[in-house]
């Protein structure tokens, strides 16, 4: 006989098993506290060839499809190993995954410039990469070390270059290798504007984190960052200031179009002749590959112009590299994949090899590895959409000008609603020069770096 | 006797399990909604606002940091702008939608081809966001936009309306109301459907012109559903994140920075405990709002 005492199903019962099915459902796997933080890989065994499965993120587009054939010749020499390769906004889903843990790739493409948020749960690549290190492009090797550990595989180096419209300035009787200076770009803009009144030669970035991001490029020339290497704030710097002045003096003397990268202002007035000069990453060249037309073949690159005569010619915006997160399910075989796809030569002539995006090979970056760069060995050939200009010899030549010792802070991406900002107000004639500095360094101290 | 106890015993026992069995019903049949409802609202509710009192970065144990991140928020410049910026777009995009909602749904209320009107007028609430959006940047592009375009062939100045910050608002309410207007009219349709045909016939037969029928009759009997269009518009503005994060990613100057896209900050930078404490506060903003808006559509109504 059934007492009543067992069988009857009351509501504190009820929410109880309900509570504890929750649990057992394992909502608990996304409770603070499941994470280690950044955690090394031990080495994988070398002996034994690599088998399993293994998810790889990489963002949607023109390198998706250029990883998608890069894998294929890792799964062709280690026929065992399945690659499920996805395309997703890696910017927008992966530091969501990271925390919530649900669905963590076994590797995924990510920006330099995001790495240090996403730090925390990476993995620890330090005594995977130790042996590649002196091969590595030392200013690569310091944007993936985060507090003395190395948490992705460097991937690109994305070396600033100077593109200008070759028709434009030959008529306008300016000699490109005259280029020199900053201050010789400037004369250069106002000889230009001249001969073409409507011309607004000088692009100017309208977008809040491009912007932030062009700019570090022209401090990182100059040896500067955001911060120094003793971590402290040194935004309200000279260098900073040399930029900010040439950049408000392009905006008040109108010799600059105001436009946000590859929107429609931007290449309308490219492929008409408003625009002849940008000083960009080498990755400027999928525009007069993919999107341009009128302008089609008429651009050229060279090295960027320096801020004092004499100075350093290159400097880096952007670059890409390879993470490994610390949920990963099999991170050993994700490290198998990256380290032939960067250190191999294999996988790197792959990588930056003809595909049906780039036929002539992926142009728009170089290797962060150095016995890649062999000025006389390209890895892609001269680009049509540049009058058939050998890009490898200039990019090549500016990535190992590029000054080492950058420093990613880790608020750097938190950094663009101050900084980035500001420059927008500044290149919209709202603020100086020296109000961008003093605000945004008074923000970032007081919003990022403060006591939390 | 003895067997006739034993079998009203057995009686009684079958019907206490029949009772038990009959009380336990409810619960089973709302047990996999409770369950349901657990897992993906009760739950992440109450561990949200758990986290709004820690600086949880995702990572680690849960460091109790009590109001902080609530001092924090409510005494950041961004976080009012980001408030600010959804109270200038709810302006812009709600009444203008009543009104435009209410004036398509009684225009279309005897029209012919009425399926073939509300199809099209839900077909922006239907279509991808991102072509939408895309669409949008090339359409109010200030040098090569053809709305600009058409401005200036009529004389007037062109606008900034993706550069400057008043203008970008206005574009990108532009886009909401466009998107999600006729959503509105389809419910409107359905309300205005509610009220019977004698009561206009009566008002006629008393003399009633349009406007009075409309004011006297449409607009208090649909009260109701316009609350509803008020309660959705309100919470679509202030969760609003694509359509600014596509158009103008927030800018120009973080001028269209929505308490939606301040919030995913929040989330991109792996500041959980804020993003928590700040979506808390938009919970709470949002309730007033919603319940202030109903309120006073409901006192003209009991008027």
């Amino acid at each position: 006989m059934t007492t009543p005492s067992a069988t009857s199903l009351s509501r504190r019962t009820l929410f109880r098993g309900a509570g504890a099915a929750l649990v057992a459902g394992g909502l608990g796997a996304c409770a603070p506290g499941s994470t280690t933080g950044s955690s090394p890989l031990p080495s994988a065994s070398t002996t034994k060839p690599p088998s399993g499965e293994i998810t790889i993120w990489d963002r949607t587009g023109d390198l998706y499809k250029v990883f998608d054939k890069a894998i294929a010749s890792f799964t062709a020499k280690y026929p065992q190993v399945k690659v499920n390769h996805v395309a997703v906004d890696i910017n927008a889903k992966l530091p969501a995954t990271l925390i919530s843990g649900a669905g963590v790739p076994d590797g995924a493409f990510y920006d330099d410039a995001l790495l240090t948020g996403v730090a925390p749960h990476l993995h620890d690549l330090s005594q995977l990469i130790e042996q590649y290190k002196p091969d590595i492009a030392p200013y690569k090797l310091g944007v993936v070390t985060v507090d003395g550990k190395v948490v992705a595989v460097p991937w690109d180096l994305d070396p600033g270059l100077l593109f200008y419209r070759e028709d434009i300035v030959t008529r306008a009787g300016v000699d490109p290798a005259s280029l020199t200076t900053y201050d010789a770009l400037l004369d250069a803009a106002r000889t230009v504007r001249e001969k073409s009144p409507n011309a607004k030669p000088i692009h100017l970035e309208n977008d809040q984190f491009l912007a932030q991001l062009w700019i570090d490029m022209f401090a990182n020339q100059q040896g500067a960052g955001m911060v120094g290497a003793d971590g402290k704030l040194t935004i309200d710097s000279d260098p900073y200031r040399n930029v900010l002045t040439w950049l408000d003096k392009v905006r008040s003397e109108g010799l600059g179009t105001l436009a946000k990268y590859t929107q429609p202002t931007d290449l309308q007035t490219q492929d008409n002749g408003t625009q002849v000069f940008v000083p960009w990453a080498q990755w400027f060249v999928f525009a007069p590959q993919q999107l341009l037309k009128a302008s089609k073949g008429k651009w050229r690159a060279t090295a960027l112009p320096a801020w004092q005569a004499g100075g350093a010619r290159a400097g880096v915006m952007g670059g890409s590299s390879f993470v490994i997160p610390a949920k990963a399910k099999n991170p050993e075989l994700a490290w198998r994949l990256y380290e032939h796809l960067v250190f191999s030569k294999e996988g790197y002539t792959t990588v930056y090899g003809q595909n049906d995006v780039y036929p002539g090979g992926l142009n728009t970056s170089i290797p962060s590895y150095l016995p890649a760069l062999d000025p006389n060995t390209p890895l892609f050939k001269p680009i049509e959409a540049l009058g058939g200009q050998d890009l490898w010899k200039v990019a090549v030549e500016a990535g190992k000008q590029v000054p080492s010792g950058y420093t990613i802070p880790t608020w750097w991406g938190k950094a663009v609603d101050y900084f980035g900002v500001n420059v927008q107000k500044l290149l919209a004639g709202q603020m100086t020069p020296d109000q961008v500095l003093t605000t945004s360094a008074t923000q970032i101290q007081k919003n990022l770096m403060g006591p939390s | 006797m003895a067997t006739l106890t034993e079998a009203t015993a057995t009686r009684r026992s079958a019907h206490r399990v029949r009772r038990r069995r009959v009380k336990a019903a409810p619960y089973l049949f709302v047990a996999p909604f409770v369950l349901v409802f657990a897992a993906f609202s009760a739950y992440p509710i109450f561990f949200a606002l758990q986290l709004s009192f820690t600086d949880w970065h995702g990572a680690g144990a849960l460091k109790i940091t009590g109001l902080a991140n609530y001092r924090y928020l409510l005494t950041s410049p961004d976080f009012w702008q980001s408030m600010a910026t959804s109270g200038a777009l709810w302006l812009l995009v709600v009444p203008a939608q009543v009104m435009l909602a209410l004036t398509i749904a009684v225009a279309l209320r005897k029209a012919r081809f009425r399926g073939l009107f509300s199809a099209a007028l839900i077909a922006p609430f239907v279509t991808p966001l991102v072509a939408m959006a895309q669409v949008w940047i090339i359409l109010f592009d200030q040098d090569f936009g053809a709305v600009n375009h058409g401005l200036s062939s009529i004389g007037l100045p062109t606008i900034g309306w993706l550069t400057t910050s008043a203008w970008a608002k206005v574009t990108v309410a532009l886009l909401v109301l466009w998107r999600t207007t006729g959503y509105a009219v389809i419910l409107l349709m359905a309300g205005l459907s509610t009220i019977p045909a004698d009561v206009y016939e009566a008002a006629r037969i008393d003399g009633a012109g349009a406007w009075q029928q409309f004011w006297s009759i449409t607009v208090p009997l649909v009260t109701r559903t316009l609350s509803f269009v008020v309660v959705i518009g309100t919470l679509t503005v202030f969760q609003l994140f694509a359509e600014p994060y596509v158009v103008t990613g927030g800018g120009p100057f973080n001028a269209t920075r929505t308490a939606g896209l301040y919030l995913y900050k929040h989330i991109t930078n792996s500041d959980l405990g804020l993003g928590a404490a700040n979506s808390m506060l938009l919970v709470v903003m949002v309730l007033a709002l919603s319940l202030a808006s109903i309120r006073l559509l409901r006192s003209r109504e009991d008027s």
